[in-house]
Formats: C-alpha cells, structure tokens, sequence
C-alpha cells in the first residue's frame, strides 16, 4: 500500500528542515502549529536545540483559532515576542493545520512587517513533504528577502548552502569548513550554519559557492542568475574517519548508496562504481545514470534488489527484511535522528 | 531584551486567580519548547504522549494516520522496543485538504492485521490536528475497520489544538485505554488504581493501606501484561483516581461498568497526605493505621533537614508532582524555594495563595513564556529540582524526580528527599 510504513518511522518533514536553515540566523521563527509540530523540531529533529539557543517559537494555535482563523491574534503573539526579544527578523513556518485552512501567508507577512517593524518571510510548508523541500523553499526567500545587492568579490572565499544537521549529520560546520579550506580557500562560511544573517546578506562577496545538498541548488541557481555568482555542486563533507573506513572497505559486486544526494556522490567518489537511491530530491545536475529516487518502503525493498552491498542508514535495514547482502551504516539524521559525532 | 518574566508568589497571589497576567497564560503569547513544553508535546524516549499511552492495552498495535511531521519523533520510542508496535498511513498535501484519506484507513488496516505474525488484541488508530479540522468521525471509520479486520479498534485522538479544553488529549486517550473493557461481576475486595500508564512505586504505603481495608487485589493498566489482565480491570469494585486526567476515564467507566470512582491528589505536605488517607478510609468504611508510614517519612524530612539545613531550591513541572504544592511542601519544612517554573491554573492557584503567606518572595516563571530564552539565574538556588529546573541551572545538582514509575504518599516524599540527598551529595564529592 502506498504511503504505508510498516518498519520505518516518517522522514525529517518540510517544517522541519525551513526551521533548520532558518535556526542559527539571529530570527524569531515560529511553527504555525498547537505545540506538537515546535515539538518535533525542538525535541527531535534540531539536535541543536540543548546547545544553541534560537528564538523558534510555537504559535501556540488553538482550535478555534483554526477555526475561526484569527491571524490577528497570532500577529499579536509575533510582536509581542519581538517587543520582548527584539530581533532582526521574523519568519512563520508552516504546518498541517494552516494547510488545512488555507492561511493566506502574503497577508500574514504583511501584517507581521507592518505590525513588528522587521522583514518577515513565510515558508509555506504543510508537514506532509520532506525536510529537503522545506530547506529549499527557506533558502530560497532567505536569499530573495535580505541579498539586495551585487558586493565586490572577496578573493579565497567560499560559501557553503545546503549544510544542516539535517542533511550532513553534523551538529557544527567544523568539518565542512575545515575540508572546504583544504581546497585552497581562506574563509569559509556556512550559510546558516555556524554563521548568522549577515552572510546572508553578504552572500554576493564570496568568490564561490558551494552546494552540498539538493536542498541548495534553486538557491544557488537563484544566486547564480542574479548576482553572477560562481556556484558548484559539491560532495557534502564526511567526517575523516568515516572516510577511513570507507577507504578500507571492500566493494565487489553492486552497491547502493542511500542519503541524500550529495552525500551519496562523497561516497561514491570514495569508493567508485554505484548507484545512489535517495528518498530526498533527486537532482539530475548531481545525479548519475543509473541512480533512482525512492517512494517509499515497498519501493526500496523493490529498487534493492540485486544490490550487494547497501551503504544507508542502518535504521533503513528493517524495511528491507529480504535483504542477504552486506550492510555499511552511513547515519542520516532526517532518516534516524543520528549524527555522526 | 526582556528579562525572563516572573512574579513573586505575594503579588501573583494579591492579583487573585482572574488577573493572573498575560505572560504566565499560554494562548497569550507564542510558546517556549523548555523541557517542560517539549514533555507534553513531544514526549520523547522518556514519558507518555498519545501515541505511546495508547498502546497501553496489552499486545495492541497503533496505525498512526497523519502528514509525516506528526509520527517524526516516534522513531524515539524504538530504543523502548515500540517499533514493531507503530504503523504510518502518510498523508499528502490532498489528503488533509479533501479527507479522501479516510477511505483508506480500513485497508491500511487490514495490511498491519496481515503484517503480523500474530493477531493483535487492539488496533489503536491514532489522528491528530488534521481530523480534528476536518471532523473526522473516527468512532465510524473504526467501526468500518473492525468489519474489515474483525479486530477491535479504537481511535486516539493527538488533537494538540484542543489541548485546553475540557478533554484535552491526555485525557481522551487515558479513555481510550480502557474503552475495551467489558462490564462484568464486580469483585467486591478488589480495586484499580487509575492516573498514569506507568504504575506506582512497588514500596508505596498506599498498597498496604488498601490491603489492610480489605482489598485483596488492587489493579493497574501498566502492570497488565495479557489483555486477559486488562479484561480483570473491569471487575473492581471501585476506581482510585490519583490524577485529575484519568477522571474522564474513570467517569466512563463508571457509567459503561458500573464502577465507581475516588479521587484522591499526590501530595507532598505530610499532614495532608494523612489527612487524605483518613478520609479514603472512612469512605471504604476502614480506619487505616498510617502512623507508622508517616513517622518514617517525618523521621525522613528531621534528618535531611538537619544534615543540609537551610538550603535553597528551584522547582519545575517535568517532576512527579504538582511543582506549586511541592514547593509549598517544601517550604513549610523548611527549605527556602526561590524559584518555581511551572503553569498556574485555577486548580493549582490554592498553592499559590498558601506560598504567598509562608514564602511571599518566590518567584513564579512560565515554561512557556517566550522569555525564559533570556532566563539568568539571579536568585541563590543551591538545587534544582525536575529536569526543566535541571535545564535552566546546569551547574547545579539536580533531583530530577521524573521516573515513570509514580510516587505516591509517604512513600512520595522519602524518595523525593533522598533523590534530593544523593543530588547534594554528589556536588560535595565534587
């Protein structure tokens, strides 16, 4: 049955991955939700949440709220919050229940700006989506709100999109930057990662963009059209010695790799000949031939078949119950919930 | 910025239950996920939300029907071993518009009927804000699965939204729970325990108490490990409520099985639990002997007194108690509360005003104020107790007083204070 998931828990939702790109910049974003979407976010899928504060609120919506779609009221928690906290911006992500009554969310900006002072960006997510459309859709007002301007090229640096816990495994951008400087650049910044708006602002200074994860790519192409930036698809960093171990391992026969798709091409690039299956968005600009998108559990244990060695998620291995081959864990926190630290 | 919002127990109490200010109501401002927010709604590895409380009936199975973001953080009850026990029907975007989904559930049904290698005694089909907005009416499509399944199923309802209304989600599924029940012959010398999925401390003096009334067998739904056991449940001749949100339930019950109900509070004060004991005996016609239950926990709160005299302490809600009477409990033998994190409601605010008179500086914080990002310690707090105050004070011993297994009684307030001892012992080993 279709969307049926008899071994696997649900994938990191769109909430959760806008709220992920939008966590570290310096904003007051609220899930326009009851309390249970904030919750997921906050208790599970932001392994940030105990180490590095962010103002990501619940709108704390009640039924008749829904109902009666009073947006003034959650306006007035919204200035009331920035009165008390005074940030940069304000941004309102969204969940089931204002897809269920068709929140107008141009109006909602309007009002927010008008009534807090301070830009505020919508990201239309409805909770039934992945992480990656949600990063996607928040990258890109980010850049479209706060990028004004073409600045002067700043020689040796880079920028890094498309790096969340998310879709790396990492709770801190050390390992991308470090590896990223390996490549010959002086600074390196990963655009919501370890770095607040002002890169966001300041994004047309950097000599090169990077993106890491498919979530990146409109961003990128956006930045590419609009301030003539140099942009590249990268392999999203591993961390050194799950490298190692890649190095070592022995590879004969066919081989999948499962992750999103740039961290599946790091692999790939380690290890040579496979193929990459993504529950995530499938990128024909990263992808190669032969790799595949998957739509669920009956069509992963349908596309792993013949494949002898399976490089994913080891939570994945329960839905693949046929499965004889050999097994290598590559963690994926939208998958499990596991970093690689 | 504003500095986390507070008010002192004196002026909250003078303010009067009515003008309790804006900041410590939740549906005034936007809500902070302090632990405490995070515990009822996102209950994680730790605690009880809907979806683990519903599968409270032994070998029942849970389908839950919802957009992906709604079952995200199951994936932590698998450490607990539930994941052979959760189900997911995806939603899409089309679905929570339309509702086509509903037509689907009794198939889906039958696929986690079919998955199994055994038939489970419940399919528990957990909805959430989406059905609630749609109005879905479950009782229907669970009949419609039972045709299909031949297998009870009952719906839990995770309806965040209505988290302060009469039933709010909690409630309903501590319902559920005990909806499958059957009414039978009630057993005149036996009783269940209703209030929480998980049951209370083996070395509660409220089992002997109850045993020395009479009751041969006292029950309770987490100690229930074949639906046979759960099936028993129906033979009590009396339900002993110890938390308010299993009234519902109990409520229920007693209309479908005829069983009545007694409610009794957790509390820490010494003599109210005496106090409350007498009068559970005088309802079941018995006189309990309690002295020397309480000696030991008077006995229990002399020498900790004595050994860490005057000490400090900041109370939260994640705590096997009602943050407001335990602090008063607190207090009144002795230890200085500076500061409670906790929410005030009309049936807590009886605390309040008692605080007011023997602690008026206590400063009273919402876990769920936005604010409390800018929260500093700025009063002298020597240990925290709750996993929210172990939160806000991490260099702090902390007593986290959350077990699932409950305290209760006498036996509540020892075990609080050795969890409190061993906090402070561990600091001066420090």
């Amino acid at each position: 049955m279709k969307k049926f998931l008899r071994y696997i828990s649900p994938l990191a939702p769109d909430d959760s991955g806008a709220c992920s790109v939008l966590y570290e910049l310096g904003g007051i974003t609220v899930i326009c939700d009851a309390g249970g979407c904030a919750g997921n976010v906050c208790g599970f899928d932001e392994p940030r949440w105990f180490t590095k504060k962010s103002a990501l609120f619940s709108a704390g919506l009640r039924d008749m709220d829904a109902i009666l779609g009073r947006d003034d009221r959650l306006v007035a928690k919204l200035a009331l919050a920035q009165q008390q906290l005074e940030r940069d911006f304000t941004a309102i992500v969204g969940t089931p229940v204002p897809a269920v009554i068709a929140t107008d969310y141009k109006a909602l900006e309007r009002m927010a700006e008008k009534k807090t002072g301070v830009p505020c960006i919508t990201v239309q997510t409805d909770g039934t989506k992945l992480y990656d459309k949600g990063e996607e859709e928040a990258y890109l007002r980010l850049f479209k709100t706060f990028a004004k301007e073409k600045l002067p090229t700043r020689k040796g640096t880079a920028a890094v999109i498309g790096a969340t816990p998310l879709d790396t495994g990492f709770i801190t951008a050390d390992t991308i930057v470090s590896q990223i400087k390996a490549e010959g650049f002086e600074e390196v910044k990963c655009i919501g990662f370890d770095s607040g708006l002002d890169e966001v602002k300041n994004i047309s200074r950097f000599e090169k963009i990077f993106v890491i994860s498919p979530a990146g790519i409109r961003a990128g192409n956006y930045l590419k059209d609009n301030f003539s930036l140099d942009v590249e698809v990268h392999g999203c960093p591993l961390p050194g010695e799950y490298t190692d171990k890649l190095k070592d391992l022995r590879t004969g026969g066919r081989t999948l790799i499962i992750h999103q798709q740039m961290t599946a091409n790091a692999v790939r690039d380690i290890i040579g000949d496979s193929t990459c299956g993504t529950f995530f968005m499938l990128d024909k600009t990263a992808a190669q031939e032969g790799d595949f998108h998957i739509k669920d559990e009956e069509d992963l244990a349908e596309k792993a078949k013949g494949f002898d060695l399976i490089i994913a998620d080891i939570s994945l291995k329960r839905a693949l119950p046929e499965y004889k081959g050999e097994w290598f864990d590559l963690p994926h926190f939208a998958v499990s919930g596991r970093t690689f630290q | 910025m504003t500095d986390a919002y507070y008010i002192t127990a004196a002026d909250l109490a003078a303010k009067g239950f009515e003008n309790t200010p804006d900041e410590l109501m939740s549906h005034k401002h936007m809500i902070y996920s302090s632990p405490a927010t995070l515990d009822f709604n996102s209950p994680g590895a730790k605690g009880f939300g809907v979806k683990r409380a519903g599968l409270a009936i032994p070998g029942s199975v849970m389908l839950l029907v919802a957009p992906g973001c709604c079952g995200r953080n199951t994936a932590l009850l698998n450490e607990l071993g539930y994941n052979e026990r959760f189900f997911y029907l995806l939603l899409d975007d089309t679905d929570i518009v339309t509702g086509r989904h509903l037509t689907k559930i009794p198939k889906a049904c039958r696929e986690v009927c079919e998955s199994l290698d055994y038939t489970p005694t419940a399919v528990m089909i957990c909805i959430t804000c989406v059905d609630a907005l749609l109005g879905t009416d479950m009782e229907r499509v669970c009949r419609k699965c039972e045709d299909e399944t031949g297998v009870p199923t009952v719906p839990a309802y995770m309806y965040a939204l209505t988290r302060e209304k009469r039933l709010p989600p909690m409630a309903g599924v501590r319902k559920s729970v005990y909806s499958l029940l059957k009414p039978q012959k009630r057993i005149s010398n036996e009783c269940n325990i209703l209030g929480y999925f998980s049951h209370v401390h083996d070395d509660s003096e409220l089992y002997d108490l109850l045993h020395s009334a009479g009751i041969k067998k006292v029950r309770e739904l987490s100690r229930c490990s074949t639906i046979d056991e759960y099936h028993d449940l129906s033979r009590a001749n009396f339900n002993l409520v110890i938390n308010a949100e299993a009234r519902y339930a109990a409520q229920d019950m007693e209309k479908r099985l005829g069983i009545p109900f007694i409610e009794l509070t957790r509390m820490y004060r010494l003599d109210k639990i005496r106090n409350q004991y007498r009068l559970l005996g005088q309802a079941l016609g018995a006189e309990f002997d309690d002295d020397k239950y309480y000696d030991k926990a008077k006995t229990a709160v002399d020498n900790f007194i004595s050994k860490h005299g005057k000490i400090s302490a900041a109370v939260g809600e994640c705590v096997n108690a009602d943050s407001f009477e335990l602090a008063l409990a607190l207090t009144e033998y002795g230890i200085k509360v500076s500061e409670i994190y906790g929410t005030v409601g009309e049936r807590n605010f009886v605390f309040i005003k008692k605080l007011a008179q023997v602690s008026p500086d206590t400063r009273i914080f919402s876990n769920l104020s936005p604010t409390m990002l800018n929260y500093e310690r700025k009063t002298d707090i020597d240990v925290a107790i709750g996993v929210d105050a172990g939160y806000y004070h991490p260099d702090l011993p902390c007593a986290q007083f959350n077990t699932e297994e409950q305290p209760f009684g006498y036996e509540g307030v020892e075990r609080l204070l050795a969890e409190l001892d061993e906090a402070l012992a561990k600091e001066e080993k420090k």
